[in-house]
């Protein structure tokens, strides 16, 4: 069994991360170029377009590029990992949407599309990529999420940029409370910047560790 | 090093406290200075140009009445327009109910609620202002402005409660000394400011907030007599009723319109009254009809928000040429206006400027002249507070060299410049006064110096309204230092403790879980909690909003605690593989849903209350509850009485006891219990309820049985309860070390201890959840009910094993949910939030004391919770798995056990307290250092004291206890050997 962990772990290459989290990222960009010189909306005139927008941009990209570095590929299937992907969506937005709530989100009906567009953004970040990649694999899901101990470049591809999207938003709600008068103020908008901004810091670690480990590796090889 | 005793730990943080309180009231009576004050009293010489070195002559006070009146008739020059005055008060009315917002007029409702006087307003017999009141708006300040001109210390506010005689130079005082006859009828806070001035009086106490109909009629019902007699020249009339209404049910309440309407009645029958009486020998009246303050949406008042500052000042029987809604004065701009109406010195510490429309009817000449008078006084006032001022010597001076003084000059520095000011218009009226009387036939020389003393009397007002008072120095220096060296005193003990007990035992007990050492996610987390609120506290808006902070704060805990729960969920492979317990994964599941619990009702608190400053417009549960319906918010209230009662009644009954002590204590808690659901279901009606004996005597049984029932059950229960194999309280020890265990059960009775703390602890928070269903809102007895849900939950989490927190994050863990509770009763960091209404529940006679303590009681209802269950806590706390040394005498036990409940609250508070106290030294100068960060100082202070209170409790019930188990295991010993 451990033969077989590393022999799939050690299928990540380090331009392999590169491009997949440059892709999310692009797709990232995209869409917000997309709002902005398309529909002319952006985020804090329309957020909740404009988060879909982004959205639906970002959604394919994740779930089409984990789906091809699902866990024994040689017993699942590219088709299976993206449907159990879109299965990760709406549990991943559940829980995001709990989490936001427990920490104070505003309930109402005018803020629900809000949420839930904002809560599906997120599970794209946080759990989408884990579901493509592990699925329901509860060894898996506790080692990333519980007790956040990566191990391989694929774990860190997963748990880096999932926990920095969290903790930026964690961050992005803090000046939501203050009375600056400004319309990015409003629940999802700085939330969403926030989670944006960890999600790319995250991406930016999670190369720069597989970068220095695969150095590492070579460094032992020789 | 040489490991901590009890004795030591004890004596330690006793002294850290006591030095904490020292440096405290260091600081308080060096940041709230009780009033800067000019002492003495003006007298003639204010109708004389200031001179330097000027000795007071003190000789024209003693002056019988008459001469003295006359004296200041002569020297005024300004002949008085009116010869009596009836001040009416009406408490907390806004402006915006008589002359509207933004220059419209009020609403439609508003208006046709005081018809007469909007028809006096329009046919311009009348003028009205908003007078815009200084913070903080409570009445007893407020009036003690309206009489003096000045603007007092912040402490007022803390004397509002505990009013005492007025010895600053004031109106009424003036007004006495030139013989006036004065009448009071109303709000007892002016006999208290102003004992033995009143002819005749009838006073009604301000504090029984739920009457609203007898305290006016109280004073209504002398009016006809008094209009009709001719023996008083001043008249005040102080109604309540307005106020109380707001208190009970907010602006818009349905008891607002005919309490309008009321008010407007009386004004209808003193203005026809006086109107009557024009011709004959009692004289022209003024009436003036003023507000003390404003009041918010829901009725409070405390703060600077608009609402509450808007306040009102109508002369009706001034009249007016041109009429608008719009036009603002400062409330203690009223004091110098009727000191010169009526021709008295202006009083000494008057900061205000007449207003100009008051003197409209007069010559220009005397105009000027009153302009002079107020100039002169502020003059004084300034050179008193400015010991710098260069024009300080200008009139021993020859001032013929005022030519070379260029304007230029007057941009140096604020004195310079109110002085340039000062002495301009000076110079410009001299010339005019120079070329006699012709020339004030012109308009422009008139309007021209009359514009420079404007000009030099408002800046000069404010400036030394605003100007932020002379602190001592070194008394503030010395006061934090003290502060500073206490919190470095206490942290640093807590320091030593947490490291003897974990890493000490590192050597010893290597077994021990590894998680027990070194930082883990939680404790940066609380720590740096403590970081980010002492950071947030520099920033007004966050001082504001600062619940967001512990909300947010809280819920980010427990969902760290749901993540560390997770990680003991063990994969379902690994733990057959393993051979863990079976039931090892349902307790993490149990463990889970307590975590869920807390979320959840913290969730749901967080949405009950919109607190804070800025957002309080948006929709909560309160308000949604309030607009669907009083007899919603009386069922909520049932049902969550009804469940918090049932909660402790449960708890109680199951202990498994069937002695007859214990019966008394499920007996007499369960009668307080069905009284306070009788009080609830019979007096706490919500829209309307007036001070009622039956509900009065009803709340003194309940405190009676309430106060017998703990304090017997805390004093006794220790002398009474068995030593016998029954455990109470449910800790799990399955997976103790059990001989470590039983090696300290036998040396000493702690299983007895934890059971008669464990009894304790629910007498103590049964007793505090009934006290607060008693005198919360009826809106809030759900929140307790919430609170009591959320502290049980906690408490089973943190006694549960295999949750390896250390003891002090639990304890701090616990302590931020008291603050997040704390806002979520709906108080925040202005004072308006107060309940004041609930303090006079079960009190029969007015008193400050009983009043206050109540307030306190419901103030701090949350935090004092959190502490009292730090009782139950301990004895749920699984203490076992402490490194205990070998020779652990008895000294050693109370100290493990009380060690960290105590220090923990004390070291978070200290450390708040002196954070806060850098930033209000920080922020003295800041715009909003009266309105923000004083009151959220003040809600530090009495934060501390409840600390100390909760915690010499905590403290006070252990070590009590803890020596009567002592005192019967010692007798006992020797009769179970003998028996052997």
């Amino acid at each position: 069994m451990n033969e077989k962990e590393k022999n799939s772990l050690s299928r990540i290459s380090s331009s392999q991360v590169f491009l997949t989290h440059l892709c999310c990222g692009l797709a990232l960009a995209v869409g917000f170029w997309v709002a902005h010189n398309v529909y002319s909306i952006n985020l804090i005139s329309d957020p909740t377009n404009t988060l879909r927008l982004i959205w639906a941009i970002e959604c394919p990209v994740v779930i089409l590029l984990f789906s091809c570095f699902r866990k024994k590929p040689e017993k699942c299937s590219y088709l299976k990992a993206v449907a159990r992907g879109l299965v990760g969506l709406p549990a991943g937005a559940l829980v995001n949407v709990l989490g936001a709530l427990a920490l104070g989100s505003p309930v109402g009906l005018q803020y629900f599309e809000k949420t839930i567009i904002w809560s599906l953004l997120m599970s794209l970040f946080t759990f989408v990529p884990a579901t493509s990649v592990y699925g329901s694999s509860w060894t898996d899901w506790h080692r990333i999420f519980a007790c956040t101990k990566p191990k391989g470049s694929l774990d860190f591809m997963l748990c880096l940029p999932a926990h920095g999207a969290v903790i930026g938003a964690w961050f992005g709600a803090w000046p939501m409370p203050l009375d600056w008068e400004r319309p990015w103020q409003d629940w999802p908008i700085c939330v969403s910047y926030g989670a944006m901004a960890g999600y790319g810091v995250g991406m930016v670690g999670s190369f720069g560790l597989a970068v220095m480990r695969g150095g590492q590796k070579q460094i032992k090889a020789e | 090093m040489r490991p901590l005793t009890c004795t030591k730990l004890a004596l330690i943080t006793l002294t850290g406290v006591i030095i904490q309180i020292i440096g405290l009231s260091l600081f308080v009576f060096g940041f709230f200075p009780i009033k800067p004050a000019l002492s003495g009293t003006s007298g003639s010489e204010s109708f004389r140009l200031p001179i330097c070195n000027s000795v007071g002559n003190q000789s024209d006070t003693i002056l019988p009445s008459d001469p003295l009146r006359s004296l200041y008739k002569e020297l005024s020059g300004i002949p008085s327009s009116f010869d009596r005055l009836i001040l009416m008060v009406i408490d907390g009315l806004p402006a915006e109910f008589v002359l509207g917002k933004n220059g419209k007029p009020p609403s439609k409702q508003y208006l046709e609620a005081m018809p007469y006087t909007q028809s006096l307003l329009a046919s311009g017999l009348a003028v009205g202002y908003h007078a815009k009141a200084a913070p903080p708006t409570v009445t007893m300040p407020r009036l003690k402005a309206m009489v003096s001109g000045a603007i007092g210390g912040f402490l007022d506010v803390a004397f509002n409660f505990n009013t005492q005689a007025m010895l600053d130079d004031n109106l009424l005082g003036q007004f006495f000394r030139i013989g006036w006859e004065m009448v009071m009828l109303g709000d007892e806070t002016w006999l208290k400011l102003f004992p033995g001035v009143f002819k005749r009086h009838d006073g009604v106490s301000s504090f029984y907030v739920k009457d609203t109909v007898q305290v006016d009629q109280n004073v209504s019902r002398h009016l006809g007599d008094e209009l009709s007699r001719d023996d008083w020249n001043l008249m005040i009339l102080h109604y309540l009723g307005l106020d109380h209404v707001g208190h009970i049910s907010g602006r818009s309440s349905v008891l607002m319109a005919p309490k309008l309407k009321e008010m407007d009645e009386v004004v209808k029958l003193i203005h026809s009254s006086t109107t009557q009486s024009q011709g004959n020998a009692r004289g022209r009246t003024l009436l003036m009809v003023v507000s003390d303050h404003g009041m918010t949406e829901n009725g409070n008042h405390g703060g600077s928000s608009y609402e509450e500052t808007d306040s009102l000042a109508l002369f009706i029987g001034l009249r007016n040429h041109v009429f608008d809604y719009a036009s603002v004065i400062q409330q203690v701009d009223i004091a110098p206006t009727l000191a010169l109406l009526f021709g008295v010195p202006i009083p000494k510490n008057n900061v205000g400027v007449l207003i100009t429309e008051a003197f409209d009817s007069l010559k220009e000449d005397q105009r000027l002249r009153a302009l002079e008078l107020n100039s002169w006084q502020l003059l004084r006032l300034l050179q008193a507070q400015l010991s710098g001022l260069p024009c300080r010597n200008f009139p021993c001076d020859a001032f013929s060299n005022h030519q070379s003084s260029d304007p230029s000059e007057c941009n140096h520095s604020t004195a310079n410049m109110l002085c340039c000011l000062y002495m301009e218009a000076e110079a410009l009226y001299n010339s005019l006064k120079s070329k006699g009387g012709s020339e004030f036939a012109s308009n422009k020389g008139y309007s021209r110096t009359a514009a420079a003393y404007y000009k030099f009397l408002k800046s000069a007002s404010e400036w030394l309204s605003r100007r932020s008072t002379d602190k001592p120095v070194k008394l503030l220096a010395v006061g934090l230092a003290t502060m500073f060296i206490s919190c470095v005193i206490l942290s640093s003990l807590l320091f030593c403790w947490v490291r003897e007990i974990y890493l000490g035992g590192k050597q010893q007990h290597s077994n021990l879980n590894d998680s027990m050492n070194g930082w883990s996610l939680d404790e940066t987390f609380i720590l740096g909690v403590i970081l980010i609120l002492v950071t947030s506290m520099g920033s007004s808006s966050m001082v504001e909003e600062e619940h967001y902070i512990w909300y947010f704060v809280v819920s980010t805990f427990y969902l760290l605690l749901l993540r560390k729960t997770a990680q003991s969920l063990a994969p379902v492979g690994v733990q057959s593989s393993l051979g863990m317990h079976k039931g090892q994964n349902g307790k993490v599941y149990s463990r889970m849903c307590l975590i869920f619990l807390l979320l959840i009702s913290g969730r749901i608190l967080r949405g009950w209350h919109q607190g804070g400053v800025n957002w309080t417009s948006l929709p909560d549960i309160s308000k949604w509850l309030e607009l669907a319906g009083s007899h919603y918010v009386q069922l909520l209230q049932l049902i969550s009485a009804f469940l918090v009662i049932s909660i402790g009644v449960c708890a109680l009954f199951s202990i498994e006891s069937k002695g007859k002590f214990f019966q008394m204590v499920r007996l007499s808690f369960l009668m307080s219990a069905l009284l306070v659901l009788l009080h609830i279901i019979r007096y706490q009606d919500y829209t309307f309820s007036s001070t009622n004996y039956g509900a009065t005597l009803l709340a003194q049984i309940i405190y009676e049985i309430l106060g017998a029932a703990t304090i017997g059950t805390v004093l006794a229960l220790p002398w009474l309860i068995p030593f016998s194999t029954f455990k109470i309280c449910p800790t799990d020890n399955t997976l103790s070390p059990t001989s470590f265990f039983l090696s300290i059960q036998e040396k000493f009775p702690l299983v007895e201890l934890r059971d008669s703390l464990y009894v304790i602890g629910w007498s103590y928070i049964l007793c505090w959840c009934l006290l607060q269903l008693l005198l919360q809102q009826p809106i809030n007895s759900t929140p307790i009910l919430l609170l009591l849900v959320q502290i049980l939950a906690s408490l089973l989490y943190f006694a549960s094993n295999g949750t390896h927190h250390k003891e002090w994050i639990e304890i701090a863990a616990l302590y931020y949910l008291g603050m997040a509770g704390h806002f979520a009763l709906g108080n925040s960091n202005t004072l308006a939030t107060i309940d004041v209404a609930g303090a006079f529940i079960g009190i029969s006679s007015h008193s400050t004391l009983l009043s206050g303590v109540l307030m306190f009681i419901i103030t701090y209802a949350s935090p004092m919770f959190i502490l009292l269950s730090l009782v139950m806590y301990i004895s749920m706390k699984n203490t076992a798995h402490r490194v205990i040394p070998e020779k652990a005498d008895d000294g050693d036990l109370l100290m493990m056990m009380l060690g960290f409940p105590c220090l923990v609250p004390l070291v978070l508070n200290s450390i708040l307290l002196t954070a806060y106290t850098v930033v209000l030294l920080l922020m003295r100068n800041h715009l909003f250092v009266w309105s923000v960060f004083s009151p959220k100082y003040l809600y530090v202070c009495a934060t501390t004291l409840c600390t100390y209170i909760g915690v010499s409790i905590v403290a006070a019930t252990g070590i009590y206890t803890h020596l009567v188990l002592g005192i019967r295991k010692r007798k006992q010993v020797p009769i179970s050997n003998s028996t052997r």
